[in-house]
């Protein structure tokens, strides 16, 4: 794929995106042209954000069934399940981690998706969850569709699940897509080829025999490492403060 | 400890509403323990200088920490508690000052950035905001907007490119 790509990126260059990348045009207008400023990281960036969501329940980490229909989603039934990690291998407990995803047709529920696509009354395509002690999350979906978007001529974006993380750190904030191994459109969407090459296998689940379980579903294995310091950070500069 | 291969970002696309904004709330507000109040009013801009209608902002200050969207124009609002002074590092006060990532279809990865009061007399000497070039500084730092009501009006679009761009953060490690 040929395109432009910009020099701006925040943080590593090998592992994120930079913010202008032509073939994928919503970057044109919305990328910054000058240059990030660097700054040091202070209490603001390294405090937990506290996102009041409410109780969060079993369900919530159950697409196939949190519509409020007591039906179930039509689709291949799949487990995504992983750990949520710093850079060190340390676990992020208490991580709240959003899905959203389109079902197993390819169409969202949001109001401005209008592909005739299928929509399914039993899904609505949400989830969340909150990491265990070990770092860990699993969720409960179907597989979903790829779908065409107005991004070039005949432009379909590969099956993915958008991730939000909210890290015990908010300067370790993340959101990003996983992928699946199998789908050849992945190496024709600008999105994931955005990412530097060497960092792309890393948005790709793989498929874990050991998470399938019998008569029911797939599982995939996907684990999260997040960049930069965690909350040890924050810790270590209340202690240099005190 | 050889380190772990760091995840990319992804951009959030135009369907997050239904699970980032559950409420498609454009507005919203932070912080009710009885401090100051303000609002804060603008608008997420492009590089055409035309509203971003699918934008997120995340705000976190001393008094929590809060999420909102942009309407069609590109409009937000927020009402909230007006932030307390917090340390740098020994001995240095930051100005009071609203912590704001951007998420927007369209950003490959989220844009930190800060909004300052510009009647608030210890934003000058701010010690983040004098690692911006001078002529920069002005695109962190929102306006009292004359208004009617008792409380404090402010205004600061949010301009991801071109005239007026927004100064935008990458962070360094905390010194040791």
């Amino acid at each position: 794929m040929i395109t432009t790509i910009g020099e701006i990126v925040r943080g590593d260059a090998a592992v994120f995106p930079p913010y202008l990348y032509e073939a994928y045009r919503s970057t044109l207008r919305r990328a910054p042209r000058l240059p990030l400023v660097e700054v040091p990281l202070t209490a603001s960036e390294l405090t937990r954000p506290r996102l009041d969501v409410g109780r969060l329940t079993a369900e919530d980490a159950d697409l196939t069934r949190n519509a409020g229909t007591g039906g179930e989603a039509l689709g291949q039934r799949i487990i995504v399940a992983g750990r949520v990690m710093d850079e060190n291998g340390l676990p992020a407990p208490g991580a709240l981690l959003e899905v959203w995803q389109a079902n197993a047709a390819g169409r969202y529920i949001h109001k401005r998706d209008d592909w005739p696509g299928p929509l399914d009354p039993n899904f609505l395509g949400i989830g969340r969850c909150l990491t265990n002690a070990e770092g860990e999350y699993r969720f409960l979906t179907v597989r979903p569709g790829a779908y065409p978007w107005g991004n070039h001529e005949n432009a379909w974006r590969p099956a993915h699940i958008h991730f939000s993380v909210l890290a015990p750190s908010w300067s370790q904030r993340l959101v990003t897509q996983m992928y699946f191994p199998d789908d050849p459109l992945l190496s024709l969407d600008p999105i994931l080829n955005a990412v530097p090459e060497g960092a792309r296998a890393r948005l790709v689940a793989a498929y874990a025999h050991d998470v399938t379980e019998p008569h029911w579903a797939l599982g995939w294995r996907w684990d999260i490492v997040l960049a930069g310091p965690g909350a040890t950070a924050f810790e270590a500069l209340e202690q240099s403060a005190a | 400890m050889s380190a772990l291969p760091v995840t990319p970002s992804q951009t959030v696309g135009p369907f997050f509403h239904d699970c980032l904004l559950r409420e498609d709330r454009c507005d919203a507000k932070l912080g009710d323990e009885g401090g100051v109040q303000l609002h804060l009013e603008g608008r997420v801009i492009d590089g055409d200088g035309a509203g971003v209608p699918d934008a997120v902002l995340e705000v976190s200050h001393t008094a929590g920490f809060v999420r909102l969207g942009t309407d069609a124009e590109g409009r937000f609002s927020l009402s909230t508690t007006r932030p307390k002074r917090v340390e740098l590092d020994r001995g240095t006060m930051q100005a009071p000052h609203l912590s704001v990532a951007v998420f927007a279809r369209g950003l490959m990865n989220h844009l930190f950035t800060r909004i300052y009061f510009e009647d608030e007399p210890s934003t000058e000497s701010d010690p983040m905001l004098r690692l911006v070039p001078e002529a920069r500084r002005t695109t962190l730092i929102a306006r009292r907007a004359p208004d009617e009501r008792l409380t404090p009006l402010y205004r600061l679009d949010i301009v991801l490119q071109g005239a007026g761009e927004t100064v935008f953060f990458d962070f360094r490690s905390p010194a040791r």
